[in-house]
């Protein structure tokens, strides 16, 4: 990560805007508070320090950049901050839409909009959406019962 | 001149500063070698 990521101007324009970095030794106290098994182990916290998002192994910049804004996202989702959560998740399918965390951010996307609406539109929409671009994706299938709504 | 991430390397400093700017932290365990 260090030699092929952070350096990238992109990703350091993206973290120092959104998020406030945290470099820790693998062999530090504090890895054993979040049970830490492996290297890398990039994880979201929000300004309580409560863990929301975690990812383990190497990230190239254009996955980083999009799997840092579903941990944004699952920041506000958690804290029942929707609209917020929305404007993350919708940014982020807009700029990385090919990337790994596009179906995540789709289904969180989905809920999100329920929660905020209680309409249960956006879930059939979300599914709909996951089985027309990401048909093989974990996500896909999770969003599958909401193809009855 | 290029631009680097500015890491803190304290858990309590990143989330004086996460308060004060009203962002979340990432946190990243490495191992240098």
């Amino acid at each position: 990560m260090g030699a092929v990521t952070y350096p990238k101007a992109e990703v350091v324009e993206f973290v120092e805007q959104n998020l406030v970095p945290l470099q820790v030794l693998s062999d530090a106290p504090l890895a054993k508070d979040f049970n830490l098994q492996w290297t890398p182990t990039l994880i979201v916290l929000d300004t309580d320090g409560k863990e929301h998002h975690r990812a383990i192994g190497f990230l190239p910049p254009e996955e980083l950049i999009p799997m840092l804004m579903v941990g944004i996202g699952k920041c506000y989702f958690d804290n029942q901050q929707f609209d917020k959560a929305i404007s993350t998740l919708e940014k982020l399918l807009a700029q990385y839409p090919k990337s790994d965390a596009a179906p995540e951010a789709v289904y969180l996307l989905g809920v999100a909009r329920y929660k905020s609406t209680h309409d249960p539109k956006p879930l059939k929409q979300a599914y709909e959406q996951l089985a027309s671009q990401y048909a093989a994706s974990e996500w896909t299938k999770r969003a599958s019962p909401y193809r009855l709504l | 001149m290029e631009k680097k991430i500015k890491w803190e390397s304290s858990l309590d400093a990143a989330l004086a500063r996460a308060r004060a700017e009203q962002k979340p932290v990432f946190l990243d365990f490495f191992n240098p070698h």
